[in-house]
């Protein structure tokens, strides 16, 4: 075992004997935990609730959406991206295409590690070369694989080299930096050069911040921010009522935020979102691989009701993947409602209607899902409908793991999906490029379209971004009108939090980087 | 007595075994793969090939059994491929949650149970008789998903009581408890019963009162000592079942305890993990038995005797 991990574990093991010594005296007599306080929260503490436990607080392993939250929290990146998605200063002062393949970043020498010991290009050539080891296994290698060589010429510059143009580069310099003598180690890493630094993790229950004595600026206000996994949403809904959690981001039900926004100590935040939720499709069915059955299906869904019936209209109709909001947006068909157009598409199409109004489908396919309630209920409402065009859906819940296999496999007709946060725009060649059907990329539904490869391959080459956004803004209106998945909303986000709470602005991509400004009145 | 409980724990070896490799094959028959989960879908053919055979998921299925098999021989769980850590660690740091929790709801299921029931047994047909049977099918039938957010609702947000979720003080343990306790109450109060009302029938009953011996005696001394022997076995399979987890109530009071790490574990498919917990959960029924065992020889001198 690594000394770092040594380190987080440690934390958390001394909980453990403690508690386990309060464990065995309740076995003995009962309440025999009156005397076991650790778990208590410290006074003052601010609490933000988490629906499920990070993976990782390390930046070289964690890739789900609330390791990414903490990072944001804990580490320093060269770059972050702003409310356009667009790559702006965070570790890096500036940067410079020298040329086409080597990019030079010049630091900033305000960043210091929670140990006090300032950030330097060691560090930043270290954390990427970690990273791109094999030997590390890091699942976010492949995101840096463009990267041929790094160099850190004197302690505040850093000389990237790339294999090839690479557009979408920057996207990937976001990784947040460890200390050079310790991004090699195996096991997990969280010291960090963030506003935060971790005092205590205790697994599958909380983890304890610090404000960063050496954030630049100043240090957060918050002290100490307090992490809890609470993973029942009626629970947290409850904690937010009783005070027990300040602030919450992972969405309540909407019945539940009409209470909460009743309510005068709480606030309901809501802004728009950049999470794109989708029908995906599988074109490998011969059915779904006829546009005119795509844009039926797509004819049939009444978005605003289903919005209101899924979201409570927390969510705008979406055109594509990315939103309004989006440096690369352009605008493109958002498919109408018009169950009678849909129903005329699939007569073109031959698949007619057996009995008309009767109850015989014109064909079937199976719905695949995870059991969440939330996608249960979308299930439902696309169920019903696609069944007033005469498409009978079967749906099947699945366990969260079964069901990426299938999708990962190839073994679906309809399944509904979504992106989160989504950043580059080169999304779309993972998403649609015909060569990046898996395991290589994101193209599950096996779309293929000579024109669509020739638009996200320039797009990724492209370094000039005025040029990168007109071949986007084609690509979006090619997916719309082809429609490989079939566009449902952009997910606002929803935060809710105590009124105490002042300064926070909550982010399209969910993250709670704006918590190191905030303050309690 | 120490001969029988040595059999008993030598009798944990083969047990363990069957988990192990009935949860070894369910668990490889389940679809998803977990370095595509660890990795992402991005990762690169090369990356994941290499992954998959450092955590020696490229091995032939009873390679990886035999390798399994041989590391627990030595202790050793392997690593967790989703926490990136020892099992036994990961482990560790959820089994005293579960440990406190299952003991407090054991204890106070008990506490509560097996008075309710001696005292409707000896005033059956009494309205104390019929209020108890009701409360104990109720608990029987109030389902910990239901029950959880209920007790929440009034006493930590209606009475502001207690906690409303988490690990801390007692404060913290008195709704997850009863939450899981509850049920067991309605189970064992409706046992408890049962097995006194045979009891208080019994001859040596009737030669107890007709000897003069006081109430409280022939019921306490006499017949309830015969009738916890049932009891106690329902108890022991009861005490067992807190053990392996109560997944629902854990997630409701975001308590963090096994039954909760068995089902991250499962979606991430993280087979050390998951084959970890289910031998931990395994030594802990065994354990569960072995107590049991010694429970009725410690109640019925008959046992002993025979041995």
């Amino acid at each position: 075992m690594s000394s770092t991990r040594g380190r987080w574990y440690q934390s958390g093991a001394k909980v453990v004997n403690q508690r386990a010594r309060c464990a065995v005296a309740l076995a003995l007599i009962l309440g025999g935990s009156a005397g076991c306080q650790d778990g208590q929260l410290p006074p003052g503490a601010f609490v933000v609730a988490l629906a499920s436990e990070p993976q990782s607080l390390d930046p070289r392993f964690g890739t789900d959406a609330n390791s990414a939250r903490l990072a944001d929290l804990l580490h320093v990146g060269l770059t972050r991206p702003d409310m356009a998605a667009r790559r702006v200063p965070e570790l890096a002062a500036s940067w410079e295409f020298v040329n086409a393949t080597t990019v030079v970043f010049r630091l900033r020498s305000q960043f210091h590690f929670a140990d006090g010991r300032p950030v330097t290009a060691a560090d930043v050539q270290a954390t990427y070369a970690a990273v791109l080891d094999p030997a590390l296994a890091s699942p976010k290698r492949m995101s840096l694989a463009m990267i041929s060589r790094i160099e850190a010429p004197d302690p505040a510059t850093v000389v990237m080299r790339l294999r090839e143009p690479f557009a979408p580069f920057l996207d990937a310099t976001g990784l947040g930096i460890l200390p050079a003598d310790r991004a090699h180690e195996p096991g997990e890493v969280a010291v960090g050069a963030g506003p935060f630094r971790l005092l205590s993790a205790t697994r599958g229950e909380r983890l304890v911040l610090a404000p960063n004595p050496g954030y630049p600026g100043g240090p957060p206000h918050l002290d100490p921010l307090v992490v809890r996994i609470v993973p029942d949403e009626v629970v947290r809904t409850l904690e937010l009522y009783r005070g027990g959690v300040h602030l919450t981001e992972d969405s309540p039900q909407p019945e539940m935020l009409d209470w909460l926004g009743s309510r005068p100590d709480l606030t309901v935040e809501r802004t728009p979102g950049t999470s794109f939720d989708y029908l995906a499709l599988n074109l490998r069915d011969p059915r779904l691989a006829d546009r005119r059955v795509r844009e039926a299906i797509a004819a049939s869904l009444d978005r605003e009701s289903l919005l209101r019936f899924v979201l409570g209209g927390a969510g705008r109709p979406a055109s594509g993947l990315l939103a309004p909001e989006h440096w690369a947006y352009a605008p493109a068909r958002v498919p109408r409602h018009d169950p009678k157009r849909a129903r005329r598409l699939l007569d073109r199409a031959g698949y007619r209607d057996p009995d008309g109004p009767g109850p015989l489908p014109r064909f079937r396919l199976v719905y695949k899902t995870s059991t969440q309630p939330g996608a249960r209920r979308l299930a439902e409402t696309i169920q019903a409908e696609l069944a007033t065009v005469g498409i009978a859906l079967d749906v099947r819940t699945y366990e969260w793991g079964t069901l990426y296999a299938d999708v990962r496999s190839g073994n679906f007709q309809v399944c509904a999906l979504a992106w989160v946060g989504v950043g580059d725009p080169d999304l779309y060649y993972l998403a649609f490029d015909s060569t990046m059907q898996p395991p290589a990329g994101y193209n599950r539904g096996g779309y293929a379209n000579p024109v669509m490869d020739r638009l996200t391959r320039r797009g990724r080459q492209l370094l000039d971004p005025a040029g990168r956004r007109a071949v986007y803004a084609r690509v979006q209106r090619r997916a719309a009108h082809d429609l490989p998945v079939v566009p449902l909303w952009w997910e606002d986000r929803l935060v809710v939090h105590t009124r105490r709470l002042r300064g926070f602005e909550p982010a399209p991509d969910g993250n709670l980087r704006s918590l190191a400004t905030t303050w309690m009145e | 007595m120490p001969r029988r409980a040595l059999r008993r724990l030598v009798l944990i070896i083969p047990t363990l075994l069957g988990v192990a490799s009935l949860v070894f094959a369910f668990l490889h028959l389940v679809p998803g793969d977990p370095v595509e989960i660890m990795l992402g879908e991005s990762a690169a053919p090369a990356d994941v090939a290499a992954l998959r055979h450092d955590l020696g998921l490229d091995r032939p299925l009873p390679a990886q059994y035999a390798r399994f098999l041989a590391r627990a021989a030595r202790g050793d769980l392997g690593q967790s491929i989703a926490f990136r850590a020892p099992v036994a660690e990961v482990i560790a740091d959820r089994y005293p949650a579960t440990l406190e929790l299952a003991g407090t709801a054991f204890l106070l299921a008990l506490a509560l149970a097996v008075p309710l029931g001696v005292v409707a047994a000896a005033r059956a047909g009494s309205m104390l008789d019929r209020l108890t049977r009701l409360g104990s099918l109720a608990g029987v039938c109030l389902p910990s998903f239901w029950l959880g957010p209920l007790l929440i609702l009034a006493f930590s947000i209606g009475l502001g009581w207690l906690p409303v979720s988490g690990r801390g003080g007692l404060a913290h343990l008195v709704l997850p408890a009863v939450t899981l306790a509850l049920g067991m109450v309605g189970v064992l109060v409706r046992l408890v019963r049962a097995s006194m009302l045979v009891a208080l029938g019994e001859d040596y009953v009737r030669t107890a009162r007709a000897k003069g011996a006081p109430g409280w005696r022939v019921v306490g001394g006499h017949a309830l000592r015969n009738a916890l022997m049932p009891v106690t076995t329902v108890a022991g399979l009861q005490a067992g079942a807190l053990l392996a987890g109560a997944i629902i109530t854990e997630t409701i009071f975001a308590w963090p305890g096994l039954g909760r790490l068995i089902v991250e574990a499962i979606s991430a498919r993280d087979y050390p993990l998951v084959q970890g917990c289910v031998l931990a959960i395994g030594v802990s029924y065994v354990g569960v038995n072995l107590v049991t065992d010694l429970v009725y020889h410690a109640i019925d001198p008959r046992l002993r005797d025979a041995e």
